[in-house]
């Protein structure tokens, strides 16, 4: 364990109250802090999980952090001005590194009275469904969907200047390079990040049975941003229904300029940095009844990248996605789950004949859950990595995660 | 809300321990309560601070939010209890039945009293899904996850303090205080309480209200009368 995780640890330690603190421990919050007569809520969220070394960067959400061995903490806040008027926000920190800003947006309800608001600012993300939830409570796992979080080789700042150069990224998404843009070695993307949210607007509204929202944000699914790196802004829909309770039916899209100017200048010049998107269409499902959670969702993404040397990359690059998920609650406070997932990739023709653009994977992730308190989760997960490609075709990977939430 | 101190769980959970060794009463007491006449202890209770419901967690990642109107009324109830229970109380102690429903994605009442051997239902009467849990000591259970119109019993046997909870709704919380006497009551909105059918005598008397309870205060019942008593929490 590096010092910088061991100082982590111990910190986790200290802000769950384990190890030698006093029973001064007791007075952590359970429940979200007012303030203001109500008007500013803070609560929080912090996970501490240390696993195995996960050699193949399965689980790694950029080059430096994996989900299996994190330290995070996170503080939301709601400040409702008025009936019409919220400002909410959360600061996020992972390993004791640099402080962000996860959202940061305000809420306008123009009728009191009607379930329409409309949201301004680093927005919740409109498509799917995993991406909003609270991570440290509503994901019963450790680690996270592969399409939420697995590292793609592609890279909105760097192109490939054929076939043969993106085929020699397949399962190198922690850290690929090409020759086009910028041409240091970074992390490439997710289908759809989990880990940053968009900036832009987004109109929501809702009725007992049936949600829907549109949002036109500056970055793209796989790329989320604060400022646009191109001409052109996403628009993203999603619409869910509840037609019986327990039951929720999602259905989304998702379409904007996925290559930054820089980028697309390089390969085409000038103006055409609007041609090469992203394009993606999602379905999920959730069941729950009695002490079960089911949840499936599936996720089919294209982005089109210029044709430029040969062997040249002649189709949309395309990967699809989907995990089956559930949970089951043995006894009070303790709870067993499991997830299938899968992440596939089209075939492209390199001068080795087809292949697919980026290595498939497969993950088949177990655990439990036991809540020491209400607010004091316990999570111990195994998952088995395959992948076609990369350096490290399979592993398997443990790890126990601490969470507190307030 | 902050925890509530171990001191206030241990007292509490202690006052109903306690009253089945307890009957602390001298000889001479005792032997007068076959003849006395019972009387009752009556006050208010004065929360200087009233409780406020749980807000709650920011819903930072929703796409939108419900108007939620927050009642504090039934914050305002708490309870008033004998530490200690005349001898033969145990014997009285009836099991009934308690509902504590789920409505406005709240708890109603957000505070039940009840003693060992009542069964509560908890009915859902929300148009979405409930789950009622608890990990107090005295009782663990988690009854799943229900829809509208199901209701599901629990039988409360061991004495003490029962925090229930949601784990849809991290804001809907309640209060179970379980007694293995029948010697307390839930106050008004007011604060007002009143005890009925206490044999005369002296008892420690708490208030309490939401994690905070008054210190054990010595109360006379007379023969037949009331006696008066009024408490300041918070």
């Amino acid at each position: 364990m590096t010092s910088g995780l061991r100082r982590a640890a111990l910190l986790a330690a200290v802000a769950l109250g384990g190890g030698t603190l006093p029973a001064g421990a007791q007075v952590l919050p359970s429940e979200p802090i007012a303030l203001a007569g109500g008007h500013v809520t803070v609560s929080g969220d912090v996970t501490a999980a240390i696993g195995s070394d996960d050699t193949g960067f399965f689980n790694y959400t950029d080059y430096e952090h994996s989900a299996l061995k994190l330290f995070r903490v996170d503080l939301s806040t709601s400040v409702t001005l008025n009936s019409h008027f919220t400002l909410l926000g959360e600061i996020r920190d992972e390993n004791i590194d640099t402080l962000r800003a996860y959202a940061f947006y305000v809420r306008i309800r123009p009728w009191i009275d009607r379930g329409i608001d409309i949201q301004a600012g680093r927005v919740p993300p409109t498509f799917g469904a995993f991406a909003r939830r609270v991570y440290a409570t509503d994901n019963p796992l450790v680690g996270y969907p592969l399409a939420y979080q697995y590292l793609t080789s592609l890279r909105p700042d760097a192109l490939p200047w054929s076939a043969d150069e993106l085929l020699r990224m397949r399962g190198r998404g922690w850290l690929s390079n090409f020759s086009i843009g910028n041409q240091e070695p970074e992390n490439g993307v997710a289908v759809a990040t989990a880990f940053r949210w968009d900036t832009g607007i987004q109109l929501h509204a809702a009725s007992d049975k049936v949600d829907g929202t549109v949002a036109v944000t500056t970055g793209t699914l796989s790329n989320p941003r604060i400022t646009d790196d191109n001409s052109a802004p996403q628009v993203a829909a999603r619409v869910s229904a509840r037609p019986i309770p327990g039951l929720v039916l999602g259905v989304s899209a998702s379409r904007g300029p996925f290559v930054s100017s820089t980028a697309a200048r390089g390969a085409v010049g000038d103006g055409h940095d609007r041609d090469f998107t992203q394009t993606a269409w999602g379905g999920d499902i959730e069941y729950s009844r009695g002490y079960y959670v089911l949840r499936a969702e599936t996720i089919w993404s294209e982005w089109k990248l210029p044709a430029l040397g040969a062997p040249v990359i002649d189709t949309p690059l395309q990967a699809l996605s989907t995990y089956v998920e559930g949970r089951y609650k043995l006894r009070p406070g303790l709870y067993v789950a499991g997830r299938v997932d899968h992440l596939g990739f089209n075939d492209i023709v390199g001068s080795a004949g087809p292949q697919s653009w980026d290595a498939p994977v497969t993950r088949v992730e177990v655990g439990a859950g036991y809540s020491l308190l209400r607010n004091l989760l316990l999570k111990i997960s195994v998952q088995r990595n395959t992948r076609d490609g990369g350096r490290v075709p399979s592993a398997t990977l443990a790890a126990v995660q601490a969470v507190y939430w307030f | 809300m902050l925890l509530i101190p171990r001191r206030t769980r241990k007292i509490v959970t202690l006052i109903c321990f306690v009253s089945s060794a307890l009957i602390a009463q001298s000889p001479s007491a005792i032997r007068g309560l076959r003849a006395a006449r019972n009387g009752a202890i009556r006050g208010r209770v004065d929360l200087r601070k009233v409780p406020t419901p749980s807000e709650p967690r920011p819903n930072v990642a929703d796409l939108g939010a419900a108007v939620r109107a927050l009642d504090i009324s039934d914050r305002l109830r708490s309870v008033v209890y004998l530490e200690s229970a005349p001898r033969g109380a145990f014997e009285t102690v009836e099991p009934t039945h308690a509902v504590m429903d789920q409505r406005g994605e709240r708890f109603v009442p957000h505070i039940l009293a009840i003693t060992t051997g009542t069964t509560v239902d908890f009915p859902n009467s929300d148009h979405i899904y409930h789950n009622v849990f608890s990990l107090s000591k005295t009782k663990r259970f988690d009854l799943g996850r229900y829809a509208a119109g199901h209701s599901v019993p629990v039988r409360f046997d061991r004495p003490g303090i029962v925090r229930v909870f949601c784990d849809i709704h991290s804001h809907m919380n309640a209060f179970i205080l379980v007694f293995s006497h029948p010697f307390f009551s839930l106050t008004d909105n007011d604060g007002r309480f009143r005890i009925d059918n206490i044999p005369p005598g002296v008892y420690n008397v708490i208030a309490w209200n939401e994690g905070v309870q008054s210190e054990p205060r010595a109360v006379t019942i007379p023969d037949g009368g009331i006696a008066e008593e009024d408490f300041v929490l918070r």
